[in-house]
């Protein structure tokens, strides 16, 4: 059963990165990377590493894309 | 139209023969694997016990490993202040858009209630997974609400400034008392009991070390967020 679910994830996290690289605009491709990154929180959780799943649920998720979103505000302002 | 043809094959061949020349090397690799590795984790995770933390990444990361840790907060600064730089010829920006009045509301309910659960995983990073770092992003994040529900609100930069160098410098004032009294920069010099195990009150220096890289982290990533958001254009 847990195999299972780790099974179900990894291929998961390949589908929503595959994508996020063929996205047209760049705000779903954003959000598409969030989800890669709730993924490997699921799959660090499952294998023993809370410690590196709560960073990754905070800096990966939460800050990383906080960052990349204002970017492409400051882009698009410059353009 | 030939020649960037050209290039996208020769691309596709070079990507196809290093992926090769990897996986043959991993299996390689996987082939020669002993039965059991001792890597130099395993080593500090049994030194872990000597400590009284019962969290062993704790341990490794702010005891055998805390000099990295020191380097990771001043790459974090370095970060901070090249941001400042960059958006500081920038005019603050003036948000025509109201925010919501719901927005308002649920800003006012969940402030608090993220702030301390950011001071808990702060203190309690020695004990449970989380600690300085996880704990400050998520402080961070409580300011980033406000920062965008409510216009006129800022932090203050002199509080910021405060924050900053007196957690800068009592980390490495702490390393350096470390020094003097066991020979060993960040040496553990108060006292760490094993029946201390579990306690709030354990480890040492080591849930101090936490408290400081939390207020450092916490108060560089508000002003990261800070700066982001309102300096536009």
């Amino acid at each position: 059963m847990i195999g299972l679910i780790i099974l179900c994830t990894f291929i998961g996290i390949i589908i929503i990165a595959f994508a996020s690289i063929i996205q047209n605009k760049l705000v779903d491709s954003i959000i598409l990377f969030m989800g890669v990154g709730l993924g490997s929180v699921v799959l660090f959780t499952i294998f023993k590493a809370p410690d590196v799943a709560l960073t990754e649920a905070v800096i990966g998720t939460g800050v990383s894309s906080l960052i990349f979103l204002m970017a492409l505000k400051h882009l698009k302002a410059t353009k | 139209m030939s020649f960037k043809r050209d290039i996208s094959t020769s691309s596709l061949s070079g990507f196809t023969l290093s992926a090769i020349l990897i996986l043959t090397i991993l299996s390689i690799l996987i082939q020669n694997i002993p039965k059991q590795i001792t890597t130099a984790g395993d080593k500090l995770l049994e030194l872990n016990s000597q400590e009284g933390v019962s969290n062993a990444v704790t341990s490794v990361v702010v005891y055998f490993r805390g000099f990295d840790t020191l380097g990771e907060i001043a790459v974090l600064f370095i970060a901070s202040l090249g941001i400042g730089l960059m958006l500081s010829n920038n005019t603050k920006c003036d948000i025509k858009a109201q925010s919501n009045f719901m927005l308002k509301t649920a800003a006012k309910i969940l402030f608090p209630i993220i702030l301390l659960f950011g001071i808990y995983i702060i203190v309690y990073g020695h004990l449970s997974p989380g600690g300085g770092f996880q704990g400050g992003v998520i402080i961070a994040s409580a300011i980033l609400l406000l920062v965008i529900s409510y216009q006129n609100f800022e932090l203050s930069h002199k509080i910021i400034e405060l924050l900053e160098t007196f957690a800068g410098i009592s980390y490495v004032l702490i390393g350096l008392i470390g020094l003097i009294v066991l020979d060993k920069f960040l040496g553990n010099f108060l006292p760490s009991n094993i029946s201390n195990m579990g306690m709030l009150l354990s480890g040492g220096i080591i849930p101090i070390i936490y408290i400081i890289i939390g207020i450092k982290v916490g108060s560089e990533m508000s002003l990261i967020v800070q700066n982001l958001i309102r300096r536009a254009q």
